[in-house]
């Protein structure tokens, strides 16, 4: 893979260091790399060969993510999934691409005043990113039992939904694959993660130097140069330098940097305005074996105006034993004989388009998290159980197990993009205010939440950012 | 010793851990519960990856539920549950020791470990991933290359515990196999075609008083052993360890396919090895071993049974296992041998026997008779430690054959229900062949059957087949028979009869029969065989204690007993040194004084009386002194 990990960088190499191998900073790489700048690219977590991906939950949960699993907010009852891997949310994440609607550009382009965020100035960026990567629906004969419940209840309610298009290549599903597994890596090179696409196109061009398992600690700006320590994985503290920084570590992986390399006092919106899509998966206990394991496990997602307008969404999903374990209620031979049932359950997952903004702080070194739902968020949840329960109860469900646990995916925020520094971190050319040289595009930049998954729009933002990268 | 689950989590929180673990889990009719299964040897690869507060949050929280009963425990388990429930204001702790708790136990229990293999059955799981194999390959191929991957898998756990957790595994298994014993006893008769008496005593009472040896000794012989580091090496430490090989394959023949099956299982198991076990093709006893593991609640991936015939022991041999152990006939050991060669793998040969009983005329003749009967037809003859020669002196010789006659003409045959028969049939008509063969070819030569005439030689059901006038040029006395034969020889002296019993390719088992208890020693420290009973018959191998194998064509290695212990493991010597300044006196510089020296401290070290002594302490000395400067200055 290029001449990535095996060479020890030097000082004084780089035009650009990236900080944080998720989407957006492998975005960044390639675009970076393709117009000849050399670029280091540090990120904290492991770089995984195609195949050694862990494949049994334990690894995958501990090994894939941030503190060994889940960070929770204050409250305890959203638990927040944050990768740390080269690849980030590519590796972890459903790959599931959309473009966002005038709904959500709208807003972002009333709150931010940034005048690009609009659906007629997104679109040929998004053009751009999908040139470059394999999108799929899954074909109608994949659906498994699931997408068969879901597509019914949808159509018994008078609900709209729509298949899902998928960054993927080739699952192979007519061979037999059932790639729940993808979320901890896909292993035969379909999901299209960033280290065989865009990530793989920046280290064969030799320009970009991958050094994963370092942690970036601290960032500093002087004049003409930007400075970034950190400490990697045999515990070395180190310090790179180049002129420009990309920071690329998502919502709380730029904000926590942010605040402890001191930029916190001249931003006071930082840490602010931090959203989730908190997400509940909800379980329906059916008569026959609904395997929801089987196959593409995600094949639909609600496509429905009035859900958006009431802001929620969707998906059917299911998830492997231990995550199941963790949704189903009871302890001892209760949750034993529901766990035996597992092959029995059908479920959807609500996702909720968050409107009370979170904050991020740090304390003792660590980020914490204040997020909570407040009276409209509950109404948009209880909006989404409602249609739960409607499809679920439609199509013949015995029993519906509702989610207790709000699980975090999509981490949005704490560096809003505006123009009034004020109320934003970064500008509209994507420089965080106040700085000459430090740069962010990822979902960190995010003025609210959208109500759509973010990816595409991290890849297409980042495109739109490299070029503000390059101008001198 | 240390804990060996975890480098984070102590005994203490372990145990705190697994009280919470069988509450959350307490296992049900087919499922086991959190203890019951080894997944607590993962626990690190968790823990590696905690941050340090929350690793610190989890010690502290699972070592106060190792003071609290377990009653309590439930109680704040079933809180934590339904932490919604609870005001805002407390509800977080309550939350955070929820997904605490139930994050790593279920992680720990649902995840794709070898103790859940079963699970997932039970769970109706199953996911593949992955391209499909370039080539087709056949059923039997697929499923010897994936036991001999779970194999490895079960392996890599069992190394992690320690002897008494294992045994804590295997513990269930006796009272299991006492709770089946008319299901066990019934497969047993159907394929074999045995006797219940030959069947229990045998298969049933042999296996429980195994299991028995193991569970009081394994610690005691598997445990790290403390050597004599000697003068030389004074102040070194010196030990061995008895670890694992790894996975064991086991191939058993079909004559005692319970006992055979479960000694070699539970041996090597103990020893911390995964097994795939391969039974003979004639007595499957399908689904019966795997079903009485199931319900010892035993890990599956430990041990795996894999139905075929030598083509699919062939096939598991080239998985390459870390050990073979087979009994069976000499023909297919040296084939096993053969091929396990090529991939040097060690191997442990348990093959046939042509035992010899020797009896001199002051023995009690009744016992000696009753005793040679019972060692040569017990099993229907089917053993390889039957007696297959008897060697009487001569003037003893009429009299025993006499009782000999008459005793074998009571012997009652049957395949009986209710223990009343003394033997069963044969198992197999390719045995019977070669009996209806030897038989013919002893008549042919000479010899004179004196019971058992009524048998018209095809049948399975072979009665005491007694010979006279036999050499030792027929086959009868040459070639393993394995029936229930018994060809009477007279001898003169000690010497001959030690000749005699020696005149054979074979040495596995032979009995010595007399009152002259030092003659009885002479005679079996003379014979060249593996096992010797004095005045009684097949003994040896009814004592667990003992080791068991052979000599010459039956056999090397040795198994059961103490010895069984080393036959399983990797016997691994240890030194352990300080980490100081010293530089050994066999280290460099080499230089003509300290060769010298060197030579002036052997003289001492290996001469004898107080000036030996003192010349090694000197010169020793002295040379350790030299060995710490560097060249040019020593």
């Amino acid at each position: 893979m290029g001449n990535s990990d095996s060479r020890t960088p030097k000082q004084g190499d780089f035009d650009i260091i990236i900080a944080g191998g998720g989407i957006s900073g492998s975005w960044m790489a390639e675009e970076l790399t393709r117009a000849g700048r050399r670029c280091l690219l540090l990120e904290a977590g492991k770089h995984y060969p195609e195949d050694a991906y862990p494949s049994e939950e334990i690894d995958a949960n501990s090994e894939l993510y941030w503190s060994g699993g889940i960070e929770f907010n204050t409250a305890a009852d959203i638990g927040m999934l944050r990768p740390k891997v080269v690849g980030g949310g590519s590796i972890v994440n459903q790959a599931l691409v959309d473009r966002f609607d005038d709904i959500a550009l709208d807003s972002w382009r009333n709150r931010s005043k940034v005048d690009f965020l609009s659906t007629s100035a997104m679109s040929e960026w998004y053009d751009r990113v999908e040139a470059r990567i394999n999108i799929q629906k899954i074909p109608a004969e994949f659906r498994n039992g699931n997408a068969k419940i879901f597509e019914e209840g949808f159509k018994k309610n008078g609900y709209q939904c729509a298949p899902l298009r998928r960054a993927q290549k080739d699952c192979k599903y007519a061979e037999g694959n059932d790639c729940i597994e993808c979320l901890a890596g896909c292993r035969v090179q379909s999901k299209q993660s960033t280290p065989w696409t865009t990530l793989k196109r920046a280290l064969d061009t030799g320009l970009l130097t991958l050094l994963p398992e370092f942690e970036v600690q601290a960032i500093r700006e002087t004049s003409g140069e930007v400075q970034v320590r950190g400490k990697s994985s045999s515990g070395m503290i180190r310090e790179f330098r180049a002129k420009k920084l990309v920071l690329a570590s998502g919502a709380i992986g730029n904000t926590k940097l942010l605040l402890e390399s001191g930029y916190g006092a001249g931003l006071p919106h930082l840490g602010h305005g931090f959203y989730t899509h908190p997400q509940y998966m909800n379980l329906a206990e059916y008569d026959f074996e609904v395997n929801s394991h089987k196959g593409p496990f995600q094949a639909f997602k609600s496509d429905d105006p009035g859900f958006r307008e009431k802001g929620f969404k969707l998906e059917n999903v299911f998830a492997p034993p231990v995550a199941i374990a963790m949704l189903l209620p009871g302890i001892g031979r209760r949750h034993m004989d529901l766990m035996r049932r597992i092959t029995r359950y059908a479920c959807i997952e609500v996702a909720v388009r968050d409107t009370h903004a979170g904050r991020i702080r740090i304390a003792g070194g660590r980020a914490v998290i204040e997020k909570s739902l407040n009276a409209e968020d509950i109404k948009r949840k209880n909006a989404g159980l409602e249609a739960v329960a409607r499809i679920f109860k439609s199509t013949g469900a015995l029993k519906i197990i509702p989610g207790n646990v709000g699980i975090g995916l999509h981490l949005m925020g704490g560096c809003a993009i505006g123009n009034d520094t004020g109320t934003s971190v970064v500008g509209p050319d994507f420089r965080i205010h106040g700085t000459k040289n430090i740069y962010a595009a990822d979902s960190s930049i995010f003025p609210d939440a959208p109500g759509i998954n973010p990816s595409l729009t991290i890849m297409a933002l980042s495109l739109r950012g490299a070029q503000e990268v390059l101008n001198p | 010793m240390s804990t060996p689950y975890s480098k984070h989590l102590g005994p203490r929180s372990l145990r705190g851990l697994t009280k919470a673990g069988d509450i959350l889990i307490p296992g049900d009719e087919t499922l086991p519960s959190f203890s019951q299964t080894p997944c607590l040897a993962e626990m690190d690869r968790m823990a590696d990856w905690m941050t340090p507060q929350d690793r610190g949050g989890f010690k502290f929280l699972t070592g106060l539920f190792s003071y609290m009963p377990s009653a309590l425990i439930r109680g704040l388990l079933s809180v934590a549950d339904r932490a919604d429930s609870l005001p805002a204001v407390i509800a977080p702790p309550f939350r955070l020791i929820n997904v605490g708790v139930k994050g790593v136990v279920y992680t720990l229990y649902y995840s794709d470990l070898t103790a859940s293999r079963s699970l997932r059955r039970e769970l109706n799981w199953s996911t593949r991933c992955g391209p499909l194999p370039s080539t087709p390959v056949s059923e039997q191929e697929a499923r010897i290359k994936e036991a001999s991957q779970r194999a490895r898998a079960g392996a890599a756990v069992l190394r992690k515990l320690p002897v008494r957790e294992r045994l804590r595994f295997l513990a269930p298994l006796k009272e299991v196999i006492f709770r089946n014993q008319d299901r066990i006893l019934g497969a047993i008769q159907l394929e074999t075609g045995k006797s219940r008496s030959d069947a229990y005593m045998s298969e049933i009472f042999a296996v429980i008083d195994h299991l028995e040896f193991l569970s009081r000794n394994a610690e005691t012989y598997l445990g790290d052993r403390s050597m004599p580091s000697g003068l030389a090496l004074m102040g070194k430490k010196s030990r061995v360890w008895f670890e694992p090989l790894g996975t064991v394959l086991c191939i058993s023949p079909w004559n005692y396919p319970f006992y055979q099956a479960i000694v070699p299982i539970t041996s090597a198991l103990v020893c911390g090895n995964s097994v795939l076990y391969k039974p003979s093709e004639l007595t499957p006893m399908q689904g019966l071993i795997e079903s009485l593991l199931r319900e010892a609640r035993i890990p599956e991936d430990w041990v795996q049974i894999i139905y075929g015939d030598g083509a699919t022991g062939s096939k598991l041999i080239d998985e390459r296992p870390d050990k073979i152990f087979f009994i069976g006939s000499s023909r297919t050991g040296k084939k096993i041998l053969e091929q396990a060669a090529r991939h040097l793998i060690p191997v442990e040969l348990e093959l046939g026997g042509k035992d010899p009983a020797v009896i001199f005329a002051d023995a009690n003749l009744d016992r000696a008779a009753a005793g040679v009967l019972w060692g040569a037809v017990t099993n229907t003859g089917q053993s390889c430690t039957s007696v297959e020669r008897v060697y009487i002196q001569e003037g003893a010789f009429d009299a025993f054959r006499d009782k000999m006659v008459e005793q074998a003409n009571l012997v009652v045959q049957a395949i009986d229900k209710d223990g009343s028969a003394d033997i069963g049939h044969m198992t197999s008509d390719a045995q019977v062949a070669i009996v209806a063969e030897h038989l013919a070819d002893a008549l042919a030569g000479g010899a004179k059957l004196l019971t058992g005439r009524q048998w018209e030689r095809k049948s399975r059901k072979i009665p005491p087949l007694v010979l006279i006038d036999v050499t030792h040029e027929m086959r009868i006395m040459r070639e393993e028979t394995f029936g229930p034969v018994i060809p009477l020889m007279p001898f003169k002296t000690e010497e001959d009869a030690i000749r005699l019993a020696n005149d054979s390719e074979y040495g596995l088992s032979a009995s010595v029969w007399s009152k002259d208890i030092k003659r009885a020693e002479r005679v079996a420290r003379g014979i060249v065989t593996g096992n010797v009973s004095i005045n009684n018959v097949m003994l040896t191998e009814g004592n667990h204690a003992l080791p068991f194998g052979g000599a010459k064509s039956s056999g090397f290695g040795r198994y059961k007993g103490e010895f069984g212990f080393y036959a399983f493991s990797n016997m691994k010597a240890v030194i352990i040194d300080a980490d100081s300044k010293k530089i050994e006196a066999n280290w460099y510089p080499y230089t003509g004084p300290k060769f010298r020296l060197f030579e002036a401290m052997t003289r001492g070290l290996f001469g004898r009386g107080l000036g030996s002594l003192l010349g090694f302490a000197k010169n020793g000395l002295a040379l350790e002194s030299l060995s710490q400067k560097p060249r040019g200055k020593a």
